[in-house]
């Protein structure tokens, strides 16, 4: 690897819809109402709008998705980029548009995603995603995200004796986040004991253990420092990216444990010349609680084996504790847009103007996204400009 | 609305990769492939060797036996055909020989399923297409 530096790229913008559900609203609709929000955010023009960065929808899983989109945005971008890792592929596509305004063959990069998950799609993870003769395990019934990944949050558990109360603070303070969250899907207050009572899923995981389905879109305008400067909005600068990528599997019999975000990290701590004492917030990809905890640990901020310890203590809460997390009450109470939520609260956070959830002198953030069942890991350090 | 969802149970897929495996489990044999250039062992199937893309990868048979690698039991069907079969347990199972593959374990007490157990597997062809013998695991030493 290379000299890392940052690039040139701030986030001017960001939207999104309300997310629950919009029963026959499509995913399209969902994706340019986004794209709408997030130029009525930051003051520019669909015009002004150069380089169009998309995932496809997982309710209709699309070839050429970023095509059929900017039609229907009516854009001539100049660059165009779709792209497919699961839980990852907000941060992977901020990196890409970051990479080409540095780069100058861009200058207004909106990146893009929207999907009716809630009320469009049956809740068969697994099946249409992967390709013949590799999903042959849908057979024994390992279907859904939750029983996918029950097996590393059940592999985690039994090698570091993480308890249930353990996975349970993730959800109680994420939850305690969402309910100061005015546009956060669930906000009825969790307490442990209702987290203890819930319903398994996919043991090790239960009901509050799960991410929320949405209907929702999100979009996330990055552009140039000088673009940046004329606008309305303060700008967010991104200081740090990185990837990691194990797609090897289970021949390395750790990856139930550690997941790639500890290289992703590594690199993207090393280009921001930060570390993890230096981080005010994160918005971690909470598709599950286990996915937190492991995060956690591969990021640096608790040794591997005492994420769990680190959140029992409370230290996820925007009240007191030592690294608030998923402020906006994430995927598992506020909305689950795929990756796209963590970038966009993380902005709104270094914005400093969000009200009773607003953690006080954040400057610095770190996003997680995870993907394709301990696969894929994208990282993201963001700062105040 | 319900045609969408009254689909079959999900089948595997015999493709030029994966047609020994499905063969081997028709023979009642549980197979995995085998590196001739530098001796990995990996399930599932890939055109080459994982270790060394060496194109010579051979199919050999496993004595069936191993251990529970991880595990889960699911609760909820998140696929309508196994509404009826919750709680049920699938598993990650770590063969003797080294291979690590999903499996269901049955006929088992959830409760008494852990990681370490030792499995053996045994074969039952699908209800719905019988073309297909999947291979299941037990705890080890039970009746045949
Ligand atoms: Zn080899």
């Amino acid at each position: 690897m290379g000299t890392l530096r940052p690039p040139r790229a701030v986030i001017a913008g960001v939207g999104h819809t309300s997310f629950g559900k919009h029963p026959g609203t499509s995913a399209w609709r969902l994706q340019v109402d986004a794209f709408r929000a997030a130029l009525e955010d930051c003051g520019l023009q669909a015009s002004d709008v150069d380089g169009l960065f998309t995932e496809s929808q997982f309710s209709e899983p699309l070839l050429m998705h970023g095509s059929l989109l900017g039609r229907q945005l009516g854009l001539r971008p100049d660059v165009l980029s779709t792209q497919s890792q699961g839980g990852a592929t907000c941060m992977s596509l901020c990196q890409t548009a970051a990479e080409m305004i540095d780069r100058g063959m861009c200058k207004v990069a909106a990146v893009v995603y929207g999907d009716n998950a809630k009320t469009g799609m049956p809740n068969i993870y697994g099946l249409a995603q992967m390709g013949r003769g590799q999903a042959d395990f849908v057979a024994h019934g390992l279907l859904g995200g939750p029983a996918m990944e029950a097996l590393s949050a059940m592999r985690y558990k039994h090698t570091y004796g993480v308890t249930d109360e353990m996975f349970g603070s993730v959800a109680v303070a994420f939850r305690e986040h969402a309910v100061a969250t005015s546009h956060a899907q669930y906000r009825d207050p969790l307490s442990m004991e209702a987290y203890l009572a819930s319903r398994y899923i996919a043991e090790p995981l239960r009901l509050y253990d799960c991410t929320i389905a949405s209907d929702g879109g999100a979009c996330i305008i990055l552009t140039a420092p000088e673009v940046a400067a004329d606008l309305a909005r303060p700008a967010v600068r991104v200081l740090g990216m990185g990837q990691a990528h194990n797609l090897d599997g289970l021949r390395d019999r750790d990856h139930y444990t550690h997941f790639a975000g500890a290289r992703a990290s590594k690199t993207a701590y090393a280009m921001a010349g930060l570390g993890p004492d230096d981080i005010d917030v994160a918005q971690f990809y909470d598709c599950f609680t286990s996915t937190v905890l492991i995060t956690l640990e591969d990021y640096g901020f608790a040794p591997k084996g005492e994420g769990g310890a680190f959140a029992l203590e409370g230290n996820l809460r925007i009240d007191g504790g030592r690294l608030p997390s998923n402020t906006d009450g994430g995927m598992l109470s506020c909305g689950n847009v795929t990756g796209w939520g963590q970038v966009i609260e993380a902005t709104k956070q270094l914005r400093g103007d969000q009200g009773p959830r607003q953690v006080q002198g954040a400057a610095t953030a770190i996003c997680s996204g995870h993907g394709g069942f301990q696969a894929n890991h994208a990282t993201m350090i963001l700062a105040v400009a | 609305m319900s045609s969408q969802w009254e689909i079959p149970k999900p089948e595997p897929t015999k493709n030029e990769e994966t047609t020994p495996f499905w063969e081997g489990t028709a023979a009642g044999e549980l197979r995995f492939q085998e590196c001739e250039e530098c001796g990995n062992r990996q399930l599932p199937a890939a055109p080459a060797c994982v270790a060394c893309l060496s194109p010579k990868v051979v199919w050999r048979a496993s004595a069936g036996r191993g251990t529970v690698f991880s595990y889960t039991v699911i609760h909820h069907a998140f696929h309508p055909a196994f509404a009826a079969e919750v709680p049920y347990v699938v598993a990650d199972v770590e063969l003797d020989e080294g291979p690590i593959l999903v499996s269901g374990i049955r006929p088992v007490d959830p409760a008494a399923v852990s990681i370490g157990m030792a499995v053996e597997v045994w074969f039952e062809p699908m209800a719905d297409n019988p073309e297909y013998v999947l291979h299941w695991f037990r705890p080890a030493g039970g009746e045949s």
